[in-house]
């Protein structure tokens, strides 16, 4: 059964479901976060947004960030939505500087670290949600920009606007005693919510 | 008087001021690049002019007052006249600009995506720009003095392992193609690269204004 679920009309409930899920895989990226860098990691309330796609820019900070950008899929090949991590700068060299023990790296080294981090937060997001909801969700590689978030999101966004004007957005952010701060956002896909939806149906 | 955004000239360059309560919080300055002042503006022939006819003082430079600005979301279109236009936070996406510098009435379209739309989408390129171009003509606008000017369609993944990322360089050949097919004259482009754009319009003299997001900006 598809149940296509209509973003721009979705329940208390079943923000409710999106927000725990979100909620679950974020708190396995925190501890994988913890664990990698040996430090306390402390996870915001998420937030989930619902609107329209010509308000997203609003919605994201002004500044520069590191980025990087996960497709999610099902078994299926489906596809079920993005990850896009968002590292603020300062964060993003002193994670790296950190992993290396130095204090400047050269560019190429830092792209691929911080994409290597993208990659071990978002391998711990989709085992949670494979563990709690039997959702399996496959990341693919990475893929790597900085720039304001606003124009690193837009690429996703086209592939998700053919079929629907509105969007939803998961954020929740990671932060460490050391002023490490990583923002997390989930856009799911239509098909990913029906999944969702089914498996909260039958609890 | 409130929040007025002005546009000074003189020989050597040209800025957009944007105010609040009498003072200036923000410009696009042609000379940026070579000013030492850079973003952080205090003095200067173009700055004075901005303030005093703040101060309602007269000024030998040329100040004009806009009437407000409009700003378009990810797939909307805003048209007006003698506005400031603006869209924010390009990557992939593009502005197009559609002008009729003798009536003042502009547009800008936030185009996400090539091709067109069957049920008439302003997020579509082709789509929006001949919704834009059909209400601009209704504002008054006159149909072959109309023309184009666009920016963005940059790539900004280093990295990448997702083809659909790539959507830039698509979008930017569907806005071009759209604007031959309908016989518009692109005066100005700025399209590709890495790096994620701004893109403001001012009505009074017809240029686009660049701002890359790491800090470089080009009056077109």
């Amino acid at each position: 059964m598809i149940l296509m679920t209509d973003l721009g009309n979705l329940s208390e409930v079943e923000l409710d479901v999106l927000k725990e899920l979100g909620n679950i895989g974020a708190g396995h990226a925190a501890t994988s976060l913890s664990k990698l860098l040996n430090k306390d990691v402390y996870l915001s309330v998420p937030e989930v947004k619902v609107g329209e796609i010509k308000n997203i820019s609003s919605e994201f900070i002004g500044e520069i960030v590191a980025g990087v950008i996960i497709a999610l899929q099902d078994l299926e090949e489906k596809k079920s939505g993005y990850l896009y991590i968002m590292f603020p700068e300062k964060s993003a060299r002193k994670i790296a500087g950190d992993l290396f023990d130095m204090e400047e790296l050269d560019e190429e080294m830092y792209a691929s670290t911080i994409m290597e981090v993208g990659n071990i937060l978002s391998s711990s997001f989709c085992d949670a949600t494979a563990d709690f909801m039997d959702i399996i969700l496959l990341p693919s590689p990475p893929s790597f920009a900085e720039d304001v978030p606003a124009a690193v999101i837009d690429s996703v966004v086209s592939q998700m606007a053919k079929n629907s004007n509105h969007i939803i957005l998961f954020e929740t952010s990671l932060s460490s005693e050391s002023d490490i701060e990583i923002y997390l956002a989930l856009l799911p896909e239509a098909c990913l919510l029906d999944d969702m939806m089914k498996i909260m149906g039958q609890l | 008087m409130s929040d007025d955004i002005l546009f000074v000239s003189n020989g050597n360059g040209k800025a957009i001021f944007l105010t609040s309560r009498a003072v200036l919080v923000k410009s696009f300055c042609s000379l940026s690049k070579t000013c030492s002042f850079k973003d952080s503006c205090q003095s200067c022939e173009i700055v004075d002019a901005a303030k005093s006819y703040l101060m309602g003082k007269k000024s030998d430079l040329n100040v004009k007052s806009l009437d407000g600005e409009l700003s378009a979301g990810i797939g909307e279109y805003k048209i007006g006249k003698n506005v400031l236009l603006k869209v924010m936070g390009l990557g992939s996406c593009i502005g197009v600009i559609l002008s009729d510098v003798s009536t003042g009435i502009c547009g800008i379209a936030h185009v996400l995506l090539p091709g067109a739309s069957n049920s008439g989408e302003a997020k579509y390129a082709e789509t929006a720009i001949e919704n834009m171009f059909e209400d601009m003509i209704r504002m008054g606008a006159r149909k072959n003095r109309i023309t184009a000017k666009f920016a963005g369609g940059a790539q900004v993944f280093k990295h990448m392992s997702l083809d659909i990322l790539k959507i830039g360089d698509r979008n930017a050949i569907s806005v071009e193609e759209t604007l031959v097919k309908r016989n518009i004259p692109i005066l100005a482009k700025d399209v590709g690269g890495e790096v994620g754009r701004n893109v403001i319009f001012n009505p009074v003299d017809g240029s686009m204004i660049v701002k890359y997001t790491k800090g470089e900006v080009l009056w077109l």
